[in-house]
């Protein structure tokens, strides 16, 4: 009997412990999703060109990492939220393109592919840039552009490194690619990023 | 994470291009944000549901041990009903019986030896 109310004892302590645990990440989780859901709005509109569709990606992501990765630790939490990202906008990308497809609309971006000249991509560093050159809303609306004409990859690959301030190794995570493929796209995409800054001028 | 604020080996228009995104979502409007909101708590609340069968296993193993107890506390009652009175003279037959098996057991365990013997002569006069 005694055994029994002690078992029992233990078992409510430990009931009170998960309640606080869950209760406590939960909070985490609010707090994360917080911190991370204006930029992930900014680069699903970024991707797709239309707010309500960055909503809605932005909201099947906030979803699909709560339901499968809530449970990983609080440092995994933003590479994995930015994979889950990633393949919600490759899925929208992918969608889009078969109905471009089909709608006879699609046009067909080969910058990716394009060679770029080494000596063309190297940085300046005492340059000041294109930016700096262009005021306010100005800045704003040219670097808009620039992004959305990147490719998906590049954009990514610009977005998590620059803006996110991922390192090459969690950028590579999030996109679920190798280091070597996140450092040529993001090589590529400062390029083209410079090249159509400077053309904005 | 964020290492872009102590990296001095990059281009100056990249911390500007940051500087122009962040820009850019510091003021959305106020059907964007609530939108965004209620993106979030639905997502909460999705994981508060997943987590519920989580908190229904100690209630489980309380639920169980409240049953053993009870379980425990009627069996005794259960076996005192069970037991019925048995007869005196049945009782008497149940003990004699038990004592005239208890006999012939030892008397079989004493002539062990002459059953021996009498199965060796037997043997002998088949062979």
């Amino acid at each position: 009997m005694a055994e029994i109310a002690g078992t029992m004892a233990g078992s409510g302590l430990e009931f009170a412990r998960r309640v606080d645990a869950v209760s406590t990440n939960q909070r985490a989780l609010d707090q994360f999703l917080r911190g991370v859901e204006r930029r992930a709005l900014r680069m699903a509109e970024l991707a797709c060109g239309n707010r309500d569709d960055a909503l809605d990606i932005v909201q099947d992501t906030m979803c699909a990492f709560v339901r499968n990765y809530a449970a990983k630790t609080e440092t995994d939490w933003p590479p994995l939220f930015h994979r889950v990202l990633d393949s919600r906008l490759n899925d929208f990308h992918r969608r889009r393109t078969v109905r471009s497809r089909w709608l006879a609309v699609f046009e067909r971006k080969s910058a990716d592919d394009d060679e770029l000249d080494p000596v063309e991509q190297a940085q300046d560093l005492q340059d000041p840039g294109p930016l700096l050159r262009l005021a306010g809303s100005e800045a704003g609306k040219a670097l808009d552009a620039a992004l959305k004409e990147l490719p998906l990859r590049q954009r990514q690959a610009f977005l998590l490194r620059m803006w996110e301030g991922f390192d090459v190794a969690t950028t590579a995570r999030a996109m679920q690619c190798s280091e070597g493929s996140v450092k040529t796209h993001l090589s590529r995409a400062l390029a083209a990023l410079r090249r159509a800054l400077e053309d904005h001028q | 994470m964020k290492d872009h604020q102590h990296s001095n080996d990059r281009p100056a228009w990249i911390d500007q291009a940051s500087q122009v995104l962040d820009d850019s979502i510091r003021d959305l409007d106020a059907a964007t944000l609530s939108r965004l909101n209620r993106a979030r708590q639905a997502a909460l609340a999705q994981r508060h549901a997943h987590t519920a069968p989580a908190w229904l296993l100690p209630a489980g193993f309380a639920s169980a041990c409240v049953l053993l107890l009870a379980v425990a506390a009627w069996q005794p009652h259960r076996r005192g009903e069970t037991q019925q009175p048995v007869p005196v003279a049945a009782a008497a037959d149940t003990v004699a019986d038990e004592g005239d098996s208890e006999e012939n057991s030892a008397e079989f365990y004493q002539n062990l030896e002459f059953y021996a013997w009498l199965d060796a002569q037997n043997k002998g006069d088949g062979g």
